[in-house]
């Protein structure tokens, strides 16, 4: 690891919590802190935008029910302004509103009521970097698979030579992919890998972000030629 | 004494016993009608007929009797021929014989033939002076004796007509009779199964559409509410199921209207509360306590809220996202992580089986029977997955105290209390369970263990990879 990442648990995370309930903002925002986080907080979706550029925080907290707009499409604008990992609160865990949250490019999800402590080992997870090469003595690695080359430390991928945005969790699923070397991931290893879940996690947060990924990398996402699904078992990147 | 509803229930029963549907009953009493009524007019008609033919033949035959009596009479008194000579002359056809008494003396037309062919009545009648027909039955076949006293006292003159051609047309009409009766009553049968299903038709449309509702499509509506008939019928059905659906629709709305109203504010006394955790140490030790049993029963509480909001939505949802599961991996995952120990036992039967299911809901299944254990049944001792025929059975065992017979089934009602056993416990983690276990078109049971303890039992559809 270089100097900057091993200051990352000594200069606090900043997460921006998006919510409109004055007293949910004020008792998260004191159980954020204890837990170790800088808190920036914005009542509407507009003002939630405008902090993401002005204070470039490292997480957001966005819930779904807002006054002015829903979080959807703050999420939706939001992503196109900056790759920060999202977190959306939903009221629900029924397939509309988190299928729709992940569709919207959300990273992950958590159901109110939520509690501070759960809430700070999703955002450690979604902030861990992508499958470090570093651990495996390789630090300036770069995997080539079909037209794609990736450089995990770098935070790289390129298509023919042409950089592709990807989120930083995007990133991570698809170096995570990568390191298998063509073998199958299972749904639940991937939660676990790159969203930190032991167990219990929900399998449609990786599904839709198969789907995303396949938008950005894939040529013809309806005929995937890199991402390739193993029916009933999982993913695997096709090397 | 038995009720007239008794001998009705009573013949209700016999139906069901013999397990025959409304319609097969329907399709039997028309066949019976039918044999009944034809049966009832071939009888009838074979009355009729036989009798106008055997009176029609008797006529014939004591016409040809006298004729020959006479001619015999005046072939022995006038001619003074001899009695072959007399025999020889009858015009006797080949169905008729003739025997004569003469001087104490029988002489037959044909072989083999004497007095014992007639009845003794009628011979005796004869020869008491009195002219007398009647009908034998030899060996089957109908046979006409007509016996006629000739002028010389102990005289008399017999003759035996077989009806061979009358017992045939008989028999060809009896045949073709009971065939036509069989031949109606099927014919009978086959009307009653049209017009059954003619009637029923509206029926096995309400069966479906009662049942599509039952699974949870509300918007399933009876057709035919002009029909005369069954527009009452259709009428109310549909305006039952608008009210469902529209009672559900507003249990749904309101489940999701209290799961944000009251999950909001929980959000704020748990992160507020787990603040005031962390400082426990600077607090004084006479709030300690206070405030454990503050944090404790808030952690409750927010448990039941979100239980309540779970069950409250999945019971007006048919649908879900469903996908294969290997089983074995589904519980060994969330029974251990449940119990904190590896308690899965899986029998190998059972490795390669996948279901068809909504992953979350299993794992709530799982967790829950295995939470139910730990805090209810002195911890769970293990989690059994085998398979069953085409299904998979998952037990969860504890060591507890076990559930008492009369409380099996309601131990999976919302809210059940078992007693002093379920201290502290407010059951809705069974009652989410059994929803969701049926949910997936299983079923879930209590029994006992062997030593001891309970033993809830999941068992599921599956099939092999």
């Amino acid at each position: 690891m270089d100097a900057v990442e091993r200051h990352t648990w000594v200069v606090p995370r900043t997460v921006l919590l998006v919510e409109d309930d004055d007293r949910v903002r004020r008792a998260l925002r004191l159980a954020l802190e204890d837990e170790g986080f800088a808190v920036d907080e914005a009542a509407t979706g507009e003002d939630g935008l405008q902090r993401v550029s002005a204070s470039q925080p490292d997480v957001v907290l966005l819930d779904v029910m807002l006054p002015d707009t829903d979080g959807f499409s703050v999420c939706r604008q939001l992503r196109r302004i900056s790759d920060v990992p999202v977190i959306m609160v939903t009221a629900r865990t029924d397939s509309h509103d988190v299928v729709a949250g992940l569709e919207a490019g959300a990273d992950d999800y958590v159901t109110k009521p939520l509690v501070a402590k759960e809430l700070s080992a999703r955002i450690r997870a979604l902030l861990r970097r992508a499958a470090t090469a570093g651990e495996n003595g390789h630090p300036h690695r770069r995997i080539a698979a079909g037209e794609l080359v990736i450089e995990p430390d770098q935070g790289l991928v390129t298509r023919d030579g042409e950089p592709l945005a990807l989120t930083r969790t995007e990133f991570r699923l698809l170096v995570e992919l990568a390191t298998a070397e063509g073998r199958v991931r299972s749904r639940e290893q991937l939660l676990d890998t790159v969203w930190g879940y032991d167990y219990f996690g929900d399998s449609r947060i990786v599904d839709v972000h198969v789907a995303r990924l396949r938008a950005k990398v894939e040529r013809d996402p309806a005929h995937p030629k890199h991402v390739i699904t193993a029916r009933g078992l999982g993913y695997r990147l096709a090397v | 004494m038995k009720t007239r509803r008794d001998r009705e229930h009573a013949r209700r029963g016999l139906w069901r016993h013999l397990r025959v549907g409304l319609r097969d009953r329907v399709i039997l009493l028309f066949g019976l009608l039918g044999l009944v009524l034809t049966a009832a007019l071939a009888l009838t008609v074979w009355l009729l007929v036989s009798r106008y033919l055997v009176n029609q033949r008797m006529n014939t035959v004591v016409d040809e009797a006298r004729f020959n009596a006479a001619s015999v009479q005046s072939g022995l008194g006038q001619y003074g021929l001899s009695v072959p000579e007399v025999m020889d002359r009858l015009a006797t056809s080949r169905s008729s014989f003739a025997l004569l008494n003469t001087d104490g003396e029988w002489y037959a037309s044909a072989p083999r033939q004497g007095p014992r062919s007639l009845p003794s009545d009628l011979v005796r009648l004869v020869h008491s002076g009195v002219p007398a027909t009647q009908r034998v039955d030899v060996e089957g076949q109908l046979l006409i004796a007509v016996g006629l006293p000739l002028d010389r006292s102990g005289d008399a003159y017999f003759e035996l007509f077989q009806l061979d051609d009358l017992n045939r047309a008989l028999s060809i009409l009896s045949l073709t009779l009971v065939g036509a009766a069989l031949a109606v009553s099927v014919v009978a049968m086959a009307f009653g199964r049209v017009v059954t299903r003619l009637a029923l038709r509206p029926l096995a449309e309400l069966t479906s559409v009662a049942s599509a509702v039952a699974r949870g499509d509300l918007g399933a509506r009876l057709h035919g509410e002009d029909d005369p008939d069954l527009g009452g019928l259709a009428r109310s059905f549909n305006h039952t199921a608008d009210l469902l659906q529209r009672r559900v629709a507003a249990d749904i709305r309101f489940a999701g209207d209290v799961s944000h109203e009251l999950r909001t504010p929980l959000t704020t006394m748990l992160n507020s509360l787990e603040l005031v955790q962390h400082r426990r140490a600077e607090l004084p030790g006479s709030v300690r306590e206070p405030l454990d049993l503050l944090s404790e029963d808030l952690r409750r509480f927010s448990r039941l809220v979100v239980d309540l909001i779970d069950i409250s939505r999945y019971d007006g949802q048919p649908g879900g996202d469903r996908e294969e599961v290997r089983i074995v991996d589904l519980v060994r995952a969330a029974a251990d992580a449940t119990a904190g120990r590896p308690v899965t036992t899986v029998e190998p039967a059972a490795k390669d089986l996948v279901v068809h299911a909504d992953k979350r809901r299993l794992e709530r299944v799982v967790a829950n029977l295995v939470e139910n254990a730990e805090l209810h049944g002195r911890g769970c001792l293990r989690v059994c997955v085998d398979a069953e025929g085409e299904s998979v059975r998952i037990a969860v065992e504890d060591a507890g105290p076990g559930v008492p017979v009369e409380q099996r089934d309601r131990i999976f009602e919302r809210f059940a209390r078992t007693g002093p056993r379920r201290v502290g416990g407010v059951g809705l983690g069974l009652a989410i369970v059994a929803s969701h276990v049926s949910w997936h078109g299983g079923r879930i049971w209590v029994e006992d263990r062997e030593g001891g303890g309970a033993r809830f039992v999941v068992s599921l559809p599956a099939e092999e990879v």
